[in-house]
């Protein structure tokens, strides 16, 4: 399966899943109301890519995934600074204001927050373009970064095994009830990145 | 010192150049773009006061080269010629500083994609015979940075880890 060999309706479902399971798993982790506020998918030119987290001067900090498996690309959870703080704060249960700097137990949170949320969002991908039974998706433990939005952006778009003019990104953002924090996610499928892996007994391909 | 003969650091306005492209300014103004991973690489000629940057992505294009900007191997031939044009000028004596090349997300084992484009780039340019006069290169950090036409000043600001500059 490749991505221009799904039905554009049926990815479309897919992805429209991923983010509701997505909002239920970050719902369930803060143990309040996450709102799905913005769901998107959209083919960008790669210049319209790095700027889609915006193109200010305010740092955002962001959680990188690496996809492996039924479904591979990169998936990232952003949010601005104070945001981020604040979902901190939220998830270790301190008035929102209390973190100040992204120190370990600040990251840490996030952290989780992208590997539950991102995980919630791939697998409902996957079970809605996959049947039964398939090996799913092997996510890498996510990576923290704090820098400008395109520098955030221009990471995992050079994180592609070969960048293309063009890409599909899916993006997602909620609001979280009783708090200032918004965050989003982005997911960049590679360029194949809907094709299973080759099993073990198919022939290699160009063999003759 | 005059002030005629200082530097004027540019406080990152100008024209901004997106990922994978080409800018050129003669006679004034400045040149700015945003990097991580990917190489800002200066081109500046201090006698007819020019300037190209390119936001250099991949270190090779592999025979795509669309658009030149966008690979080390094809952007430098490219911003050379734009930079002729511009000027006027069917050949001209230029300098070079590369910018970024940094190591953001670290997915990967081998040589990371910032490193091999800054090494790319220092190959392509000792082969045209243009010397590297200052380089802000590598770290785990993005980096904004502005080229001042006319000076050749390098302007670059970072989250978190100050401001320098390459003159």
């Amino acid at each position: 399966m490749t991505i221009s060999g799904i039905a554009p309706d049926r990815f479309a479902n897919a992805f429209r899943r991923g983010a509701e399971d997505a909002s239920a798993a970050l719902s369930k982790w803060l143990g309040r109301p996450a709102t799905l506020c913005v769901e998107r998918l959209d083919a960008l030119p790669i210049s319209a890519a790095a700027a889609v987290l915006g193109s200010g001067d305010e740092p955002i900090c962001g959680c990188a995934m690496r996809i492996d498996g039924v479904v591979r690309g990169l998936l990232l959870l952003a949010t601005a600074d104070a945001a981020g703080l604040a979902l901190a704060d939220t998830l270790l249960e301190r008035p929102v204001g209390t973190s100040v700097s992204w120190d370990d137990l600040e990251r840490s949170a996030v952290v989780e927050t992208a590997n539950i949320v991102g995980c919630a969002y791939l697998n409902a991908i996957c079970a809605a373009l996959e049947p039964a039974g398939s090996d799913g998706i092997l996510p890498s433990p996510p990576l923290f970064l704090r820098d400008f939005p395109a520098v955030v952006m221009e990471a995992i778009l050079l994180e592609q095994p070969f960048p293309a003019d063009t890409v599909l990104l899916a993006r997602t953002e909620f609001r979280i009830a009783g708090t200032p924090v918004e965050c989003g996610l982005v997911f960049l499928p590679d360029a194949t990145g809907l094709a299973p892996p080759q099993s073990p007994t198919a022939e290699p391909r160009g063999r003759p | 010192m005059s002030d005629r003969l200082t530097p004027r650091p540019v406080l990152l306005e100008g024209e901004n150049v997106e990922i994978g492209q080409i800018g050129v300014a003669v006679g004034g103004g400045a040149l700015k773009t945003l990097v991580g991973s990917c190489v800002g690489l200066v081109l500046h000629s201090q006698s007819l006061r020019a300037a190209a940057l390119a936001h250099v992505m991949l270190p090779a294009s592999n025979g795509h080269g669309t658009p030149p900007g966008k690979y080390a191997d094809t952007a430098v031939p490219e911003a050379v010629r734009l930079l002729c044009k511009a000027a006027g000028e069917p050949s001209l004596a230029c300098t070079a500083k590369l910018v970024g090349g940094a190591a953001m997300f670290a997915f990967h084992s081998g040589i990371p994609i910032g490193e091999q484009n800054v090494a790319a780039l220092e190959r392509i340019l000792a082969d045209f015979g243009i010397p590297i006069t200052g380089r802000a290169c590598g770290g785990g950090h993005g980096r904004r940075l502005a080229v001042d036409v006319v000076s050749g000043l390098v302007t670059i600001q970072t989250a978190g880890h100050g401001t320098e500059y390459l003159k």
